[in-house]
C-alpha cells in the first residue's frame, strides 16, 4: 500500500501536466473533449468512451487572446482561448461551452474563430431549472449535445451506456466529498497538496480518479493526524494558484471546507433514478444550487457558506475572487455582510491568472490570520 | 454649456415628434409614481423584459437602465456608483447596476428619481449580469422577483424548444403577476398592445431607415434618446403615434434637405455600442466637429419588434442585440452599414458590458471587411464617468476620420 506522500506526488503531477494526460489518452485511442466551466454535461461525453478534459485556464502571460477579449473579462476564459490559439489543446476532438455566465458566451463566439481547428459545441442551460419545462429545455440542449458527440465518436448514443457513467460520475462525487471531509482534518496536508487532489479529477477520466482518490483516504485514515492549523473556508471560482497556496500554508491556515467553483461545487449533486438516464442527468443539473452562475433569488449559496464555516469550526472565510467575474463580484456585498452577522471573519483577495506579485494578497491573508488567531 | 448657449437654444415645439417622445419617457416616471401615491404596486423591469406582458397587465413599471442611464447623463453616475462600492460592489460590475443598487438603499436622486418598487421583472436576454443585479435588489428589498429567462442563442435561428421555453416562461410570468397583484390578464387588451407595439414598431423602422438618404435627415444621437420611449412604452397608442410623427418629420426633412444633424454631413458612420451617457456631449461633439454623422446603430434594428402571435412575440424577444450569435449580430450591422451607406465604424468598448464588447473585436473586424470601410474603438462606459478618456475618443475619432478621408479621395 502507497503511503499518502506517494499518491499526492502523483495527483500533484497529473495536475501540473494537463499535456502529458491529454497525450496518453490519445495515445490509447480514445477521443478526447474539453469541457470549458462551470458545468457540462461530462457524462455525456463519458458515456461515448471519450475523455472529458477540463479546461480552467492557467497562469500564463495573455497575448494572443488579446486579439478578440477586451481587458475587462475574466482572465480564466482569457486564458482558455490563449491556450486554445497557442495549440495546447490540439488533438481534443471538440469543445464543450455552457453560456452560465456572459463572459463564456462571449468565449464561445470568439472561440470558433481563434481555434477553429477545435469545433465549439455549445450547452445551453437554462436559468429558470426548477419548474418541468427548465428540464424539458435542459434536456434538449442535451440532445442537442450529444448530436454533436455522435459526429465525433461516430456512434449513437445509448442510453444504457449513459447511465453506467452515469454510476461513475455519483461514485466519483461521493468520493470526492469523502476526501474533501477528510482533508479538512489533516493539518499536516498543505493547501498545494489539497488543491491537486481535485485540479487531478479534471484531466482524468473519473474511474481513474475515483481509484486513486479511494486509496488516497485509505492512505489518510493511516495517517497520523499532525500539526496546528487555523481551520478557514475558502470560497471563490478558482483557488489553484501556487503562489497563493504557498501564502495560505505560510501562514498556518487549513482549508476546512470549500466552496470553490473547480473543486466542491462539482461534486455536491448526484443524478438520481429517473425514466431514463438522459432524463436522470437533466435533473441532476436542474436540481443543482448555491452557485454564483445559477439564478437564485435566494441567494441561498450566501447562508450555506456561513453553515458550512461552522459546521467545520473555522472562523474565516477567504474569498478567493477572480477579477472580473461578475457573478462572485455581486454575491460578496451579501457573503461580507452575513459573515459579520455570524461572527465570521472575511477578506477578500482578488487574483487573476497573470497575477505576479502576490505581496498584497500575503499582506491580506496575515493580517487574516492575526484576526482568527486573536479569536482562538 | 454657456449660459448665453442656453438662451439661443429655441423653444422646442410642442407638436414635434422629439417633444411628445420625451414627454413620454417623463410620463412613464410620473404615471409610475402616481400608482404608487395611489396605493398601488409598481415595478422595475429589465429594458428587454417582454413589456406586453405589464402593458396588457395594466401594470406601472419603472426602468432601472433608464433611470441609470439618465442618472448618468446628468452627472450623478461617479455619485451613486460609489455608494455600492462602498458596500463592497466591485467597480468592475456593471455601472448600472451599481447606480441601480446605490439608488434602491438611498433612495434618492435629483438627477431622476423614481418610486421604489413592489416587485422585479427581470430578463436576461441582455445579459446575465442582469439576474445578479436583480436578484440582490429582491433579497435587500424583501420583493419579489419575476424571471424570464431568454438565453444566448449559440445558434443563427432560434429553434421551437426554445420558443416553448420561452412561452412556457411568459405564462408562468402572466401567472405569478396576477397573483401578486390582483390584475388580470386579457386576450382583448393583449391584441391591443400587440397592435399599438406593432405599429409603434413599423413607424421606427421606417424612420431610421430614413438614414439612407444622403444627407441623413436626422442626427444618429436622436436616436439613443427615442430609444426609451421603444424600450418602456412601445405598446401604448402615444408611442405609435409619436413615432409616425418621427417618421413623417424625417421624410419632410428629406424633402427639404433639411436635418436634425446640424452640420454639414461630411462622413457618416455607425457607432457600436450603448452611450457613454456621461460623455454625450463629448462624444458627439467630437463627431459632429468633423462633420460626423453618426447614422445609425443596431438599436435601429433591434427595437423594431414586429411579431403576428404569441410564439413569434416569443421569438422575437430571443433576437434582441445580446442575445444572438456573433454572425447574426455582424450580418444584421452589415446590413445597417450597407443600407445606410456608412462609410466608418465607432466601437464603444464599454468597460460596463462584457457581453456586448466580449466579441466585438471580431465582430467589427468582420463588418470592417464586408463593408470595406474603417473601424475604430475607444474605451468608455455607459455610467461610469471615471471609465472614459476624452483625449483618447479624440485621437481615435481623428484616426477615423482621416481614413475616411483618404477613402473618400481614392473614391474620387
Amino acid at each position: 500500500m502507497r503511503n499518502v506522500k506517494e499518491i499526492m506526488e502523483q495527483l500533484a503531477s497529473i495536475a501540473a501536466h494537463p499535456e502529458e494526460q491529454k497525450s496518453a489518452y490519445l495515445a490509447a485511442g480514445r477521443k478526447v473533449v474539453l469541457t470549458a466551466p462551470v458545468y457540462t454535461p461530462e457524462e455525456l461525453i463519458h458515456s461515448f468512451g471519450m475523455v472529458p478534459m477540463g479546461v480552467w485556464g492557467a497562469d500564463l502571460e495573455l497575448k494572443e487572446s488579446k486579439r478578440y477579449f477586451p481587458a475587462f473579462i475574466c482572465s480564466v476564459m482569457q486564458s482558455i482561448l490563449e491556450l486554445g490559439m497557442k495549440g495546447a489543446y490540439e488533438g481534443a476532438s471538440a469543445i464543450l461551452i455552457p453560456s452560465l455566465c456572459d463572459s463564456l458566451k462571449v468565449l464561445g463566439e470568439n472561440w470558433k474563430y481563434g481555434v477553429p481547428s477545435i469545433p465549439f459545441i455549445p450547452m445551453t442551460y437554462p436559468q429558470n431549472r426548477k419548474p418541468v419545462y427548465g428540464k424539458a429545455f435542459t434536456k434538449k440542449g442535451y440532445l442537442r449535445v450529444i448530436a454533436e458527440l455522435e459526429k465525433i465518436a461516430g456512434e449513437p448514443f445509448d442510453d444504457k451506456k449513459l447511465a453506467e457513467s452515469i454510476e461513475v460520475y455519483n461514485a466519483h462525487n461521493a468520493c470526492m466529498r469523502e476526501v474533501a471531509k477528510e482533508l479538512g482534518c489533516h493539518p499536516e496536508i498543505t493547501a498545494k497538496e489539497r488543491s491537486a487532489v481535485f485540479k487531478s479529477a479534471w484531466f482524468m477520466r473519473k474511474e481513474e480518479h475515483t481509484k486513486l482518490v479511494e486509496e488516497l483516504l485509505e492512505a489518510l485514515k493511516e495517517q497520523k493526524k499532525e500539526g496546528e492549523k487555523l481551520p478557514i473556508v475558502i470560497t471563490g471560482v478558482l483557488a489553484d494558484s501556487p503562489s497563493l497556496l504557498e501564502i495560505i500554508e505560510k501562514n498556518g491556515l487549513m482549508i476546512a471546507a470549500d466552496d470553490v467553483a473547480a473543486e466542491s461545487r462539482q461534486y455536491r449533486t448526484d443524478a438520481v433514478k429517473d425514466e431514463n438516464a438522459l432524463d436522470s442527468l437533466a435533473q441532476k443539473f436542474c436540481a443543482m444550487d448555491n452557485c454564483s452562475v445559477l439564478y437564485d433569488p435566494d441567494k441561498k449559496r450566501i447562508p450555506m457558506i456561513v453553515d458550512m464555516a461552522k459546521e467545520c469550526g473555522a472562523k474565516g472565510v477567504l474569498v478567493v475572487l477572480t477579477k472580473f467575474c461578475d457573478p462572485e463580484e455581486f454575491d460578496y456585498p451579501l457573503l461580507k455582510r452575513a459573515c459579520e452577522e455570524a461572527g465570521l471573519f472575511s477578506i477578500l483577495v482578488e487574483v487573476d491568472r497573470q497575477m505576479e506579485n502576490y505581496e498584497q494578497a500575503g499582506t491580506m491573508i496575515e493580517t487574516f490570520r492575526e484576526m482568527l488567531s486573536e479569536t482562538k | 454649456m454657456s449660459e448665453e448657449m442656453k438662451k439661443k437654444r429655441p423653444a422646442p415645439d410642442p407638436n414635434s415628434a422629439k417633444f411628445k417622445l420625451g414627454a413620454i419617457a417623463a410620463k412613464a416616471y410620473a404615471d409610475a409614481q402616481e400608482a404608487k401615491d395611489r396605493g398601488e404596486m409598481v415595478g422595475w423591469c429589465s429594458s428587454n423584459f417582454p413589456v406586453e406582458i405589464p402593458e396588457t397587465l395594466g401594470l406601472a413599471v419603472c426602468y432601472p437602465e433608464n433611470q441609470a442611464a439618465g442618472i448618468a447623463a446628468r452627472g450623478g453616475g461617479a455619485r451613486l456608483c460609489e455608494v455600492s462600492e462602498a458596500d463592497g460592489y466591485s467597480n468592475d460590475i456593471c455601472a448600472y447596476a451599481r447606480i441601480s443598487l446605490a439608488y434602491a438603499k438611498i433612495k434618492d436622486a435629483p438627477e431622476q428619481n423614481m418610486p421604489q418598487p413592489d416587485f422585479l421583472l427581470c430578463c436576461n436576454n441582455i445579459c446575465n449580469c442582469m439576474i445578479k443585479w436583480y436578484e440582490n435588489l429582491s433579497k435587500e428589498l424583501h420583493i419579489p422577483m419575476i424571471m424570464i429567462d431568454i438565453p444566448f442563442n449559440p445558434d443563427y435561428e432560434v429553434s421551437e424548444d426554445e420558443v416553448t421555453y420561452i412561452r412556457e416562461q411568459f405564462w408562468d410570468a402572466i401567472h405569478q403577476l396576477e397573483e401578486i397583484t390582483g390584475k388580470k390578464w386579457s386576450e382583448e387588451k393583449y391584441k391591443e398592445v400587440m397592435e399599438y407595439s406593432g405599429r409603434t414598431s413599423r413607424a421606427w423602422l421606417a424612420a431610421t431607415a430614413c438614414a439612407r438618404y444622403e444627407p441623413s435627415p436626422f442626427n444618429g444621437f436622436d436616436l439613443l434618446n427615442h430609444m426609451a420611449v421603444m424600450v418602456t412604452a412601445r405598446g401604448k397608442k402615444e408611442a405609435a403615434e409619436a413615432m409616425e410623427l418621427l417618421l413623417k418629420e424625417y421624410e419632410e426633412n428629406h424633402v427639404q434637405g433639411t436635418s436634425t444633424f446640424r452640420a454639414e454631413e461630411k462622413y457618416r458612420i455607425m457607432f457600436e455600442g450603448i452611450a457613454c451617457w456621461p460623455w454625450l456631449r463629448a462624444t458627439s461633439t467630437g463627431l459632429k466637429s468633423r462633420g460626423i454623422n453618426m447614422v445609425t446603430t443596431i438599436y435601429a434594428d433591434a427595437f423594431g419588434f414586429i411579431y403576428k402571435d404569441f410564439d413569434d412575440m416569443c421569438r422575437a424577444y430571443a433576437k434582441v442585440p445580446n442575445a444572438i450569435n456573433l454572425e447574426l449580430a455582424r450580418d444584421k450591422r452589415v446590413k445597417l452599414c450597407k443600407d445606410n451607406h456608412v462609410e466608418g465604424l465607432l466601437v464603444h468598448t464599454n468597460r460596463s458590458c462584457k457581453l456586448w464588447s466580449g466579441f466585438m473585436y471580431e465582430m467589427s473586424r468582420q463588418i470592417g471587411e464586408a463593408c470595406h470601410i474603417p473601424v475604430a474603438s475607444f474605451d468608455g462606459d455607459q455610467a461610469d464617468p471615471r471609465n472614459f478618456s476624452g483625449a483618447q475618443y479624440d485621437t481615435r475619432v481623428q484616426g477615423l476620420t482621416e481614413i475616411m478621408e483618404s477613402n473618400k479621395e481614392a473614391r474620387a
